[in-house]
C-alpha cells in the first residue's frame, strides 16, 4: 500500500495575484491596431490623391526642358550599363528576316559607287588569299599564253628603255603624249 | 641595267604608242612568215607543174617575175591584214596594232595605202623608220603620210593576272623571300 504524502501548503507572499494574469500592453496592442489599420489606409488614399493632383498641375514638358540632359548623361556610367546588356540575348530576339524584309534596298545599292568599291579591291591580295588564281591560271592559254607574256612584256621593257634613252639625247622641249586622242580618252574613263 | 619591265606597270601602256624594238620585232616575224609562205607557195607550184607537165620549174631570186611577184605578195600581206584587223600576224605576237593617228580604228583605204608608202621608209635609205625612234608619236614615214599609228593592243590587265596567278599557284618553298635571296654578310 502506498504511503500518503501531506499536501505541499504556498507561502502566502508566493501565491499569483488576480492582476498578475492581464498583460496591460495586449489591451493597447489591440486598440493601436483598430486604430492604425484605418488610418494607414486613409494615408495611402490621401497620398495617391495628392500625388494625382500634383502629377496634373505639373507641366512635364516645362520640367523636361529644365533638365539638364548633358549634365545628367556626363554623370551615367554608359560602359558599366553596356557591360550589363546581354546582346547575344538581345539579338537572338531580333529577326533578322523580318528587318532586312522591311528595308528597301534598291535605294540603299542605287547610293552605292559599285565602281569606286571595285576599284578599292587588292585583287594581287584577293588572287594571293583565294583560289581565283588558280581558277585564271588553269583558263589561260598555259605555256603559250605565258611565253607570249613573257616576249611582249620584254619587248615593251625594251621599248621604254630605247625611249627613254632617245629622250635623254634629243631632250624634247615638251612631253611627249602616250597614246593617241580616243585611245587617251577610253583610258581616262577607264 | 635591266629592262625587264614590271608586270603591274603594263597595264597603263595598253593604248600608248608602240616602241621601237616592239616594231621591229614584229616586223621580222612577219618578214619570216610572208616569206615562208612565199616560199612554200612557190614550191607548190613547182611540184603541181611538174606532176601536170613533167618538166621541172626552178624559180630564182634574180628572176624579174618572181621578184615583182614577192613584191606584190607582200602588199597583198600586209594591206591586207591591216585592212582586215589592223593587224599582221608578227603584229598580232607582239601585241601592237595599227589605228587612225587619232586612236580610232584603221579604215581599209588607209590600211591600203599605209601598205603601199609602206617602201618608201625603206628606200629612203630606212631614214623613214627614225620617225619612230624620235617623232613625239613614234610615227614613221608611211604613218604620216597613211595618217597612221601603232599601239600596244594586247590585254597587259589579263597578263597581269595571269602573272599573278602563276606566282600564287608555285608553291611557298619555289618563291624565294626577299630574305633569303639577300647574301648572308657572315658568308
Amino acid at each position: 500500500m502506498s504511503r500518503l504524502h501531506p499536501p505541499r501548503v504556498i507561502p502566502q507572499a508566493l501565491r499569483p495575484r488576480d492582476t498578475d494574469c492581464v498583460n496591460p500592453r495586449d489591451r493597447l496592442r489591440a486598440v493601436g491596431r483598430r486604430v492604425a489599420d484605418p488610418a494607414e489606409e486613409i494615408a495611402q488614399q490621401v497620398t495617391e490623391r495628392v500625388v494625382e493632383l500634383v502629377v496634373n498641375a505639373l507641366d512635364v514638358n516645362e520640367l523636361a526642358a529644365r533638365i539638364d540632359l548633358n549634365a545628367l548623361l556626363s554623370r551615367v556610367d554608359v560602359d558599366a550599363i553596356v557591360k550589363k546588356v546581354d546582346v547575344d540575348a538581345l539579338l537572338d530576339q531580333v529577326d533578322l528576316n523580318a528587318l532586312l524584309a522591311r528595308v528597301d534596298l534598291k535605294p540603299l545599292l542605287d547610293r552605292v559607287d559599285v565602281n569606286e568599291l571595285v576599284q578599292q579591291i587588292d585583287m594581287d591580295a584577293l588572287i594571293e588569299k583565294t583560289d581565283l588564281g588558280a581558277v585564271i591560271a588553269s583558263s589561260s592559254g598555259g605555256m603559250a599564253a605565258e611565253a607570249l607574256d613573257a616576249v611582249r612584256s620584254g619587248a615593251v621593257g625594251l621599248d621604254k628603255f630605247v625611249d627613254r634613252w632617245v629622250r635623254r639625247v634629243i631632250r624634247p622641249k615638251q612631253p611627249w603624249p602616250a597614246a593617241p586622242p580616243a585611245l587617251l580618252a577610253a583610258q581616262a574613263e577607264s | 641595267m635591266s629592262t625587264r619591265t614590271p608586270q603591274g606597270a603594263l597595264v597603263s601602256y595598253q593604248g600608248n604608242y608602240a616602241g621601237s624594238v616592239s616594231r621591229f620585232a614584229a616586223y621580222s616575224i612577219d618578214l619570216v612568215v610572208s616569206t615562208a609562205v612565199f616560199v612554200l607557195a612557190l614550191a607548190a607550184i613547182s611540184w603541181g607543174v611538174r606532176v601536170v607537165t613533167g618538166h621541172d620549174v626552178s624559180f630564182h631570186r634574180s628572176n624579174i617575175v618572181v621578184a615583182v611577184i614577192f613584191v606584190s605578195w607582200q602588199f597583198l600581206y600586209f594591206g591586207y591584214c591591216w585592212a582586215v584587223s589592223g593587224r599582221t600576224p608578227g603584229m598580232a605576237v607582239l601585241g601592237i596594232r595599227v589605228v587612225r593617228a587619232d586612236g580610232t580604228v584603221l579604215p581599209p583605204k588607209q590600211a591600203v595605202l599605209r601598205s603601199l608608202v609602206f617602201p618608201l621608209s625603206f628606200l629612203l635609205f630606212g631614214l623613214g623608220f627614225i620617225g619612230i625612234l624620235v617623232q613625239h608619236e613614234h610615227r614613221a614615214l608611211h604613218d604620216l603620210i597613211a595618217g597612221s599609228a601603232v599601239v600596244y593592243s594586247w590585254d597587259a590587265r589579263a597578263a597581269q593576272l595571269r602573272f599573278l596567278a602563276r606566282q600564287a599557284e608555285l608553291p611557298a618553298a619555289d618563291i624565294p623571300s626577299p630574305a633569303a635571296a639577300r647574301p648572308d654578310p657572315a658568308s
